[in-house]
């Protein structure tokens, strides 16, 4: 069983991703769940989607329930931190989007070590990535997404295999497959090659 | 294959031959009508996007009493305005098969109320099914469809938003093309509900329900999981409460029976009957109102029942908001007085994380109409607010709704408001929005001379939803040639006489527009038009556009274009304003915007 909880904001892609998940773990003859957000909260609000993988009925995740917390933007990856526990690994972009209440309120957007100290806090394992800058190298600078997916892989807490991944990106994206299979990759290798505690 | 709820809904109702589906978009239902209208033309079926919820329904009914069978999709609220001619079409009955599909929104994810449509199929006396998971709302679909046949009855199939959102594996079957057409057989002592033939058909519906009833005891639909070991604690559910209560269950490491009601309504009761027997102690799990619970309570007392019935009177569930199964499961270990271990979560300090609400988009139109009309009221004038993207506007620095309650209530209540304040009264309504709901206000409005601004945001598209088309447009779904119609035309033909169109990228013209309309006598209307930013952008007409950014050396850092204006693609950080290349739609407002002309066109 594995409980993946996606956060990030409206137009990064996460619903993609969940779905590449969701084939993922049906090529892999898992049973598996996902939960989007739609209507008012696409426009540039915060996004959650779920995915449960195993013999789950419902789609949601409670509080201090997930396995892994996949943020694709570091002020989501705190917010986000109400499902981790000392059971969970958090892997989060560093990618910044500033919320328009940041320039209009003066409100402060933590910075990158204050995201970190508390995230090491809560979570087993707390992991920034630069999503944005590793899709670059892979020629899809668009496709941060994919890189997260990648991450998500190389926590090798899903329990799917590799193969199953990337069968499930062709699946889903028609456009640049070799460099979004290249983008899978970067993500994978930036998560399962570091130290494992 | 890995399908929506909406989607299985959609894939359901073609396996069950459908010749027509109609729907109006809203949030957890548009998918349903996304679906079907992408694939009508292929399956061969007749697919509108109506002009509201009741047209759909009568639509709809229009083809199933010929025969046919029709399916008829909607979000909850959306059924209040359907509702005056589904109860009717209860008494005449059907003969194709005809379902109707109510997504309801626990918690108000993207509505304005989280009531509980189960309250329509009791008041109307129509059979309900509620699936839980996508492959249930695949199968139920079709079986709603047969039911419907059977009983002669209009079934409803109710969803929440974790049934219609939620993606998970569904087996389907083969697609076998239905019956399209259909000669309408005569029958006015039926169809034509005058009152002498109401009151006869009122005891056919009434007949129609006990025979339900029985349906509902056989039915497989209706099924006990044990869990365990079984035991003499029991619990009844439906809906996505069914999927707490499994994974509660399994979090307590109960040992339970579950009853699991997928036709929920009328009441299977000698089914109730058995389960309150064999258990000494059964707890009733359902979001939202206590309808099962209730009715579950009525049966015992009627059987003389000595059965322990827990749920919401006694505290062990709220009435509010969706469940989860952790709010399931601390509400059985509290029915059951189990010690269960119910993992705890660490405390986080988010109160003090800035935001992120949804906004309206860079380059929104409505962002531009906004700021024109603060500017041109000096923020003086009372705002009646409509629903859709546009209600985002209530949100600093626009503050632009003051009163919103339903589909088309901006010109309705602005009547009430002009009437009893001095104040200038302007009504906010978009384009989709004042053909579903506002006309009839507005030629209210004119025949008695309230006196208001009504501006209808005209975005070509039913924007919040995913970008539907709606009378206005131009191209409607694959499967039927479309007429546009004119909001102008309309808006005369109500007898409007003072009428402007404006573009809203054009502040000077827009704020001079809303000042010399507010001088007027009567109802005055401006259509302020401009393509949602969102399609322009994705068609490339925005190219056409050109981008724009700060000239850090001219700006006076006088925070104008972020705290009277508002853009996503704008931001300020350490005192500096920047704008976002990537986001930046080149609407050039925040160049107008701007009093020290430091925005600039990109060259």
């Amino acid at each position: 069983m594995a409980d993946i909880y996606l956060v990030g904001v409206g137009g990064q892609g996460i619903i993609t991703a969940s779905r590449i998940i969701g084939d993922a773990a049906i090529l892999a003859g898992r049973n598996v769940l996902l939960s989007e957000t739609h209507g008012m909260a696409q426009r540039g609000g915060s996004v959650v989607c779920t995915a449960r993988i195993g013999e789950v009925y419902s789609p949601l995740i409670p509080d201090g329930q997930a396995d892994v917390v996949l943020s694709f933007e570091l002020l989501e990856a705190l917010r986000a931190l109400c499902k981790a526990s000392k059971n969970t690994v958090v892997v989060s972009s560093t990618e910044k989007m500033i919320p328009l209440s940041v320039s209009s309120q003066k409100l402060k957007y933590p910075t990158l070590d204050e995201v970190r100290t508390e995230g090491a806090k809560i979570a087993r394992e707390f992991v920034l990535i630069d999503a944005s800058k590793l899709a670059g190298e892979a020629g899809v600078p668009m496709s941060s997404n994919i890189v997260m997916v990648g991450a998500l892989a190389g926590t090798g807490l899903t329990n799917l295999d590799r193969k199953h991944f990337e069968e499930a990106i062709e699946m889903n994206i028609t456009r640049n497959v070799k460099e979004n299979l290249a983008a899978f990759s970067k993500g994978f290798d930036a998560v399962s090659t570091k130290s494992r505690t | 294959m890995l399908l929506l709820g909406n989607e299985a809904i959609a894939r359901g109702a073609l396996e069950a031959g459908i010749a027509v589906a109609t729907t109006y978009p809203g949030t957890p239902a548009s998918e349903i009508g996304d679906a079907l209208a992408r694939v009508a033309k292929d399956a061969g079926i007749y697919f509108e996007y109506s002009t509201n919820e009741i047209v759909a329904t009568e639509f709809a009914i229009g083809a199933a009493a010929s025969g046919v069978r029709a399916l008829v999709s909607m979000k909850h609220v959306g059924l209040n305005v359907a509702a005056d001619a589904l109860l009717t079409f209860a008494y005449t009955g059907t003969r194709g098969g005809f379902v109707l599909v109510t997504a309801d929104d626990p918690s108000c994810h993207s509505s304005q109320n989280e009531q509980d449509n189960r309250y329509y199929a009791l008041l109307g006396g129509i059979p309900l099914l509620e699936p839980s998971s996508p492959q249930e709302c695949f199968e139920m679909t079709k079986e709603a469809f047969a039911l419907s046949e059977k009983l002669e009855l209009p079934v409803i199939l109710r969803t929440t938003t974790r049934v219609s959102h939620v993606r998970g594996p569904v087996v389907v079957g083969e697609i076998v093309p239905g019956q399209k057409k259909r000669e309408f057989v005569k029958d006015p002592k039926r169809f034509v509900t005058m009152p002498a033939v109401a009151r006869a058909r009122h005891l056919i519906l009434l007949e129609r329900l006990r025979e339900a009833s029985k349906l509902a005891d056989g039915s497989a639909l209706n099924r006990v999981y044990k869990i365990g070991a079984g035991g003499r604690s029991g619990i009844i559910t439906s809906s996505a409460s069914f999927n707490y209560v499994m994974d509660a269950a399994k979090m307590l490491v109960m040992s339970t029976e579950v009853l699991k009601l997928g036709f929920s309504h009328p009441l299977p009761t000698h089914l109730i009957v058995e389960f309150l027997k064999t258990h000494d102690s059964v707890a009733v799990v359902e979001e939202l109102e206590p309808i099962l619970e209730t009715s579950i309570r009525a049966v015992a007392q009627h059987e003389g029942l000595e059965t322990k019935i827990l749920g919401k009177a006694d505290g062990a569930f709220p009435q509010a908001y969706e469940f989860d199964q952790a709010i399931v499961a601390s509400g059985l270990a509290k029915a059951f007085g189990l010690k269960g271990e119910i993992a705890k979560t660490v405390s986080v300090d988010l109160q003090n994380l800035p935001v992120r609400p949804p906004v309206l988009c860079a380059g929104c139109p409505h962002s531009a109409t906004y700021f024109a009309v603060n500017k041109a009221t000096n923020r003086k004038a009372i705002f009646a607010s409509d629903i859709g993207c546009y209600t985002l506007g209530v949100a600093p620095p626009y503050n632009a709704a003051d009163l919103l309650v339903c589909m088309g209530s901006s010109v309705g209540t602005a009547g009430g408001l002009a009437r009893v304040n001095d104040q200038p009264v302007i009504a906010f309504i978009g384009d989709s929005t004042f053909f579903h709901a506002g006309i009839p206000g507005l030629i209210n409005a004119v025949h008695h001379g309230h006196k208001f601004l009504l501006m209808i945001l005209d975005n070509r598209t039913t924007a919040m939803t995913g970008h539907q088309p709606h009378p206005g447009s131009s191209k409607g779904p694959s499967c039927c040639d479309i007429t546009s119609v004119s909001i102008e035309e309309v808006v005369k033909g109500c007898g409007v006489k003072w009428l402007k169109v404006v573009d809203p990228y054009d502040i000077k013209t827009t704020t001079d527009t809303v000042k010399q309309a507010l001088t007027q006598n009567g109802v005055s209307v401006i259509i302020a038009r401009r393509e949602c930013a969102l399609i322009s952008k994705r068609d490339q007409n925005g190219a056409i556009l050109k981008k724009h950014y700060i000239d850090q050396e001219v700006c006076k850092k006088c925070r104008t274009c972020v705290e009277k204006f508002q853009c996503p693609a704008i931001s300020s950080v350490d005192k500096v304003q920047m704008i976002d290349d990537a986001s930046c739609a080149g609407c050039s407002v925040c160049a107008q915007v701007c009093p020290y002309k430091a925005i600039k066109e990109a060259r």
